[in-house]
């Protein structure tokens, strides 16, 4: 049963008197554990369909099925629950709290889903910290740790609540190459140990050489879909 | 709520200066509220004081008619043999004390100088029962009852230049005529000055036995007032005491009006209420100012942070969880704030009511105008009560919460692929 479903989805935005359409029928489908890269030259609708994927934004006409279910059906509540509970995001900026330690910042999502008790909680922060390689810097601030260092808290933020699916948009954007390849590669290891879908935005080759699956879009439109070995 | 609480409280020390400027507008607005109320109802509280023990006490009793007309002395209308109703006046409970005085007009002269006062006529055995001039006298000695002597208000003596021992010749309006006034004067000395606190009091009175002025206006056995002392201030038993000495001596007829206090002081209130107005609107405008602050500081942050705010939402935080959020960081500024602002307050106000604040520092002419206003002399002594420091407390965090809903429902409204993208 696949994780995400899009059936003939277009999105159209408004721009005063202009409309700009950054999806056009597009249909494709993405099974659990998947390692997915999406892309495309800028405005090609990379960030639309992983707005869509993420319950952020809806689609003009079309559905999207999430976990089976119709998410257009959704309420904002409701939609805020299934991100909380079963989507990680993986940001360009990385977007860490600034106030928080490395840990406080992967504790952050476990205390929103508020379903571990404080043991599990440190326990399964201190695994998933160990796991990303940052098992010595879990006390240390944003501002205090490299780019690298910032993406691998993102990273395992977003993997420590277990969810179904991972999201990434363009996560090795910011970074240089070396750190890239090793974010990509830490990515590629999760992945596989925790069975969790990697959905990841990119132009950059080398994350697209990575991918399990590649799909190119250009004007809103999928123009390949290849699942690689 | 706990990690909320949590991100909350950090986040208000991410802009340490802002955060800082934020709390001393906050802190400053509250302290100077703190301090004007202390000020306020310390002034309030020594001035009803100094009118209770120096002039009205707490009931008065007159002949019917002669309250509305008692800027004029009316000599026709006094209360004849008051002695008789002390028994059934200490009869009703509550009354402490009771005497009867005379209030007329006087001029003091002395040489070529001559200045105009109220003469107070006392029992000088029962007046200390009730009034506090006996505590004050500055020089010289209390009345007593076969004395033809008078006691003169500090400022009065220095304004006539008059010492104890001095004679001088005093003039009283008589009770001889309705209309026409007729003058008979005497010479008398000073037997004391006293310096009650109360201006009015101190710069145009003189106290002098009541067989004395009885003489000197032919008024062998009457008074103008019968002047009760009471337990206590509280306003029920003054009403209930007033009623019930009214009831008694009147019996069927009107012949009596028993007058409160506050009746007696109602110029005084008046104006008393006026400056609370007065105050209510200055108050007002700092707290609008410290709230301000707050809205200001809310907004920069609300503004700074959106694309956090976009990954709050994006990491299934609810618009109503982004709202709680951003009050708490408001209410965090408030309870601080706040805090710091009954610390400042209350410490100011604290020494404000040991050591008081000095009128007469700013000069003469502030000190009259204040006289003129407050019957207080020189220092103001503040008033702090825990109940002041608690009220502001929580108007100061109700002010913070308050000012921090808009940018909060700012915040939570935000679309969160939009606030994502800012730069």
């Amino acid at each position: 049963m696949p994780v995400i479903r899009f059936e003939n989805i277009s999105k159209t935005y408004h721009t005063g008197k202009v409309d700009f359409p950054a999806l056009t029928r597009v249909s494709f489908a993405v099974d659990q554990g998947e390692f997915l890269s999406i892309a495309g030259p800028s405005g090609s609708g990379k960030t639309t369909i992983l707005n869509i994927i993420g319950c952020l934004d809806k689609p003009t006409s079309g559905t999207f099925f999430f976990d089976d279910q119709d998410a257009g059906a959704r309420s904002g509540n409701e939609l805020a629950d299934t991100r909380r509970r079963h989507i990680g995001f993986i940001f360009q900026t990385f977007n860490l709290i600034p106030v928080l330690s490395a840990y406080e910042n992967v504790e952050f999502p476990l205390l929103m889903k508020g379903d571990l008790g404080p043991r599990e909680r440190r326990e399964q922060i201190e695994q998933i910290l160990f796991d990303v390689g940052l098992e010595d810097f879990i006390n240390r601030r944003p501002a205090e740790m490299s780019g690298g260092q910032q993406q691998r808290v993102a990273i395992a933020r977003a993997l420590v609540k277990q969810p179904k699916l991972i999201l990434a948009d363009e996560p090795t954007a910011n970074l240089d190459s070396q750190t890239g390849k090793e974010i990509l590669k830490l990515m590629s290891e999760m992945n596989k140990k925790t069975g969790a879908t990697f959905v990841f935005s990119t132009h950059d080759q080398m994350v697209m050489d990575q991918a399990g699956r590649l799909i190119r879009l250009k004007d809103g439109v999928i123009v390949s879909d290849e699942t690689r070995e | 709520m706990l990690p909320y609480f949590k991100l909350a409280f950090r986040n208000i020390f991410r802009f340490k200066r802002r955060t800082f400027i934020t709390f001393f507008a906050t802190s400053f607005g509250l302290a100077l509220l703190i301090i004007t109320i202390a000020l306020m109802n310390g002034i309030d509280k020594d001035s009803i004081s100094n009118i209770i023990n120096c002039q009205t006490s707490h009931i008065k009793i007159f002949k019917q008619g002669y309250f509305d007309r008692r800027n004029d002395f009316p000599m026709d209308l006094t209360i004849r043999d008051p002695q008789r109703y002390y028994p059934a006046l200490l009869q009703i409970p509550g009354v402490r004390a009771v005497e009867s005085r005379i209030l007329f007009g006087a001029t003091l002269i002395k040489g070529a100088d001559e200045l105009p006062c109220l003469g107070v006529a006392v029992e000088t055995d029962r007046d200390p029962d009730i009034f506090n001039i006996k505590e004050a006298i500055l020089a010289g000695d209390w009345l007593q009852a076969g004395d033809s002597m008078i006691l003169v208000g500090n400022d009065l003596a220095k304004d006539m230049g008059l010492a104890v021992g001095d004679s001088l010749t005093l003039r009283m309006i008589t009770a001889n005529e309705k209309e026409n006034f007729n003058w008979n004067a005497m010479d008398i000395e000073v037997k004391g000055i006293f310096e009650s606190g109360n201006p009015t009091v101190d710069g145009g009175r003189i106290i002098i036995p009541m067989a004395v002025a009885r003489e000197g206006l032919s008024l062998p056995s009457q008074a103008t007032e019968i002047v009760l002392r009471l337990a206590s201030d509280d306003d029920k038993l003054i009403d209930a005491v007033k009623a019930r000495s009214e009831a008694l001596l009147n019996g069927s007829s009107s012949r009596f009006e028993a007058r409160s206090w506050k009746e007696l002081a109602s110029d005084f209130l008046a104006v008393s209420e006026m400056k609370t107005k007065n105050s209510s609107i200055i108050i007002f405008i700092m707290l609008l100012i410290a709230s301000v602050g707050i809205v200001n500081t809310m907004l920069m942050t609300v503004m700074e942070r959106t694309r956090e705010i976009g990954m709050l939402a994006a990491m299934g935080m609810k618009k109503r969880e982004i709202m709680t959020l951003f009050i708490c960081e408001g209410g965090f500024i408030g309870l601080i704030g706040s805090f710091l602002g009954c610390v400042i307050g209350g410490l100011t106000s604290w020494y404000l009511e040991v050591r008081g604040f000095s009128i007469t520092s700013w000069g003469e002419t502030m000190s009259r105008m204040s006289e003129a206003i407050y019957p207080v002399k020189g220092v103001f002594y503040a008033d702090l009560t825990f109940s002041v420091l608690l009220m502001v407390f929580v108007f100061g965090m109700a002010i913070a919460l308050l000012a921090s809903a808009y940018p909060a429902r700012k915040a939570a409204n935000m679309d969160p692929i939009k606030a994502l993208r800012h730069i």
